[in-house]
């Protein structure tokens, strides 16, 4: 057991793994480490904290949106401002901020988890992130344009996007935007695969990887699958634009129904992409918060793959109405995805109960999670049914069957994955007071933003329109919704004095405040430059609680 | 890295598996072509580590092993540069090109100059790693 809490005791061991280095001077600060530093958990932090500045763009966007809808007729911006608006809202959110925020956590953490000194290919890492930061300015910057921004929405439909209906650089610099973000998802995915097979610490077999690089894994994988298909999409639009060609332009024999394959085919292991590192997290959080190992471990892992699998297989459940897809083959297996997401809910139930729970707002965001992703998914399993699709398909009900998923599934986990671990990237914790004042605000103004766009949907309003007339049972709904979004607003302003406090004053953790099973816990906090002084034997999935409980491996059923 | 060669191969199978089912049913090409190259990805991957696993004649790496102590993964563990400037240089000319596609000839001359010059620091930079670090007694941990 070489964990032990005070460091001298540390000291006594050599470090264990000699490494090599170019550059053995002095650690450089401020800007200059934040350009060249190659230490994967720099590199995470610059993806947290970029995707996180986005999320607050993207997130002004949507009060503009709400703003603009909240009473009949009303006319904040022009119609076509807010086409701009609801498209760099929807592909921020979508782009730059879940996925990338998923990769940053994948950068600090994964390395961490699974003991090893750092990603595999440090300097490749590098170069995707500033890829990354590239792409979402590219991709902003259409604001600046005099045309203004890309207006299709983000799923930019052809031939909406073709040179005639979309003039102007912004439409470009949203493809040029998005290809670059694409490629730096590539380019993580392979250095994160290539680090979980090639990098763990000794004793560490795949079966005792946490679930967070398991589900990271599968990510990974569905990455390489979908991005290559999104950047080569975005590589025909744009000859279609440039260099007339017509792959998707109808006039001249394209097929713009081949567009909506290609980015469906990305888009919907997309939406995995975006929510499979974050059920990990919650994974990790219910595990630690309840005193437990996580129930039913390889049932888990199965779940995730076979989520994983499914997900490749779906992607035309986007395209029902369009008349031209196999409707029984999309959605048998679009159902079929409920099964292995239903044996999740059980095993994080089944990690609960009978746990001594500690309910701190990472683990209140958890258990808000459980709640909203399920309304999020059932409501997608009814959206499986063709007959219920052909009805809501357009409609505001998809508007709020997706924010539940990505929003109360993706991004509350988001919030639990801060306040987890940020004691490990910062050395300090964050107001647990304010932290359930952010949860409750948050909770509250989410459901009171989306759950009433269910019913909107069902009361016919479509998705994307800007201005809508009175008296068709939809004003006060609308109310209720933009003043739900206020409150977010302001949930989030709470949030953003909580990480301003706490980074001046707050008060200092310990390396394993948590005490959490998994090896990001052995490690200082902020972990040094290579990580770990030492490493504890690895003989379960938690080899920290192991060594910091040495009563519980006597048990029985350990 | 048994584990490692059977998730991808099963990625591989169930594409190839998802692939005949969807163009029997369907006869719809994108998806049936997407699927397909999907699968056949897997399987070079596939090949790629079952070949370095049967390099080891059976013998298991200190992480395929649960009961591997720390000491046995002990020796140098691989190449991990600290700082380098090479990357931001790298992603910058990268983004210029890229916009360059948008804003044309200006865009794309800076960009390509940073490429040329990130891409020859990036590979000096590697190899002066190789001549200062080659010991004798070095022995690599990952292959």
């Amino acid at each position: 057991m070489t964990i032990i809490e005070e460091r001298p005791e540390r000291q006594e061991h050599p470090v264990e793994r000699r490494l090599a280095e170019i550059v053995p001077g002095p650690e450089p600060h401020g800007f200059v480490k934040y350009a060249t530093s190659t230490d994967h958990k720099q590199i995470g932090v610059n993806y947290m904290v970029t995707s996180f500045l986005f999320f607050l763009f993207a997130g002004a966007l949507a009060m503009v949106i709400r703003t603009q809808l909240i009473v009949p007729n009303n006319h904040v911006v022009s119609l076509d401002v807010y086409n701009q608006i609801f498209t760099i809202h929807g592909t921020v959110m979508i782009f730059v901020f879940l996925g990338p925020f998923a990769f940053g956590l994948a950068n600090y953490i994964v390395p961490l988890q699974i003991g090893a000194p750092d990603m595999a290919f440090p300097r490749f890492n590098a170069f995707s992130y500033w890829l990354y930061l590239g792409g979402g300015l590219t991709l902003v910057s259409g604001f600046l344009t005099s045309s203004g921004a890309a207006n299709f929405g983000w799923f930019g439909y052809a031939p909406l996007t073709e040179a005639v209906h979309s003039p102007g650089a912004g439409a470009d610099l949203w493809i040029i935007g998005v290809g670059l973000t694409g490629f730096s998802g590539i380019f993580t995915a392979i250095n994160v695969v290539t680090t979980i097979f090639m990098l763990r610490a000794p004793g560490m077999v795949m079966f005792r990887m946490p679930i967070f690089c398991w589900n990271q894994m599968v990510t990974m994988f569905l990455v390489l699958l979908a991005f290559p298909v999104l950047t080569s999409a975005l590589a025909l639009i744009y000859l279609d634009r440039h260099f007339h060609t017509h792959f998707f332009d109808p006039g001249d024999g394209g097929q713009p129904i081949l567009w909506q394959h290609l980015f469906w085919f990305f888009g919907h292991p997309e939406v995995y992409i975006l929510v499979l590192p974050y059920f990990g997290v919650v994974t990790e959080v219910f595990a630690t918060m309840s005193r437990k190992p996580v129930f039913g471990y390889k049932g888990m892992v199965g779940a995730t793959l076979s989520i994983g699998g499914l997900s490749m297989g779906v992607w035309a459940h986007h395209m029902y109405t369009t008349g031209a897809v196999l409707l029984p083959f999309f959605a048998a297996l679009s159902l079929l995805i409920a099964v292995p997401t239903g044996i999740k809910f059980f095993n994080w139930i089944g990690t609960m109960w009978r746990g001594t729970l500690v309910l701190n707002t990472a683990m209140l965001f958890c258990i808000g999670f459980l709640f909203t992703f399920l309304l999020g998914g059932l409501t997608g399993v009814m959206l499986a049914e063709p007959p219920l699709d052909f009805q809501l398909h357009d409609t505001y009900f998809i508007v709020a069957h997706l924010h539940y998923v990505m929003f109360g599934g993706s991004a509350f986990a988001v919030f639990a994955g801060i306040f987890y671990w940020f004691p490990k990237f910062t050395g300090r914790m964050l107001h647990e007071g304010w932290g359930k004042v952010f949860f409750v605000l948050m909770f509250v103004g989410f459901n009171l933003t989306f759950f009433p766009q269910h019913d909107l949907g069902l009361r016919g309003m479509q998705r994307r329109i800007g201005i809508y007339p009175a008296h068709q049972g939809w004003d006060f709904l609308n109310m209720l919704s933009s003043i739900g979004s206020y409150i977010m607003g302001l949930s989030i302003i709470t949030l953003l004095w909580n990480f301003w406090r706490t980074l001046r004053k707050g008060e200092r953790a310990g390396d394993n405040p948590w005490d959490g099973g998994t090896l990001e816990w052995a490690c200082a906090s902020p972990p040094s430059h290579h990580n770990f002084e030492s490493l504890p034997p690895i003989r379960s999935e938690r080899p920290v609680w192991d060594a910091n409980h040495p009563e519980d491996l006597t048990k029985v059923g350990h | 890295m048994k584990l490692e060669w059977r998730v991808t191969l099963g990625a591989a199978f169930f594409l190839l598996a998802a692939f005949a089912l969807y163009w029997f049913t369907s006869y719809e090409d994108a998806g049936s072509v997407l699927l397909f190259f999907g699968g056949t990805a897997y399987i070079l991957l596939f090949a790629f580590i079952l070949l370095q696993y049967k390099r080891r004649h059976g013998t298991p790496r200190a992480e395929d092993r649960p009961d591997a102590n720390q000491s046995d993964g002990a020796g140098e563990v691989a190449f991990f540069p600290s700082n380098s400037i090479w990357p931001v240089s790298l992603g910058i000319g990268f983004v210029f090109v890229a916009v360059g596609l948008v804003y044309g000839a200006w865009y794309f001359a800076i960009g390509f100059i940073l490429l040329l010059g990130a891409v020859i620091g990036f590979n000096v930079e590697a190899d002066s790693r190789t001549e200062s670090d080659s010991h004798p007694e070095q022995h690599s941990h990952t292959e």
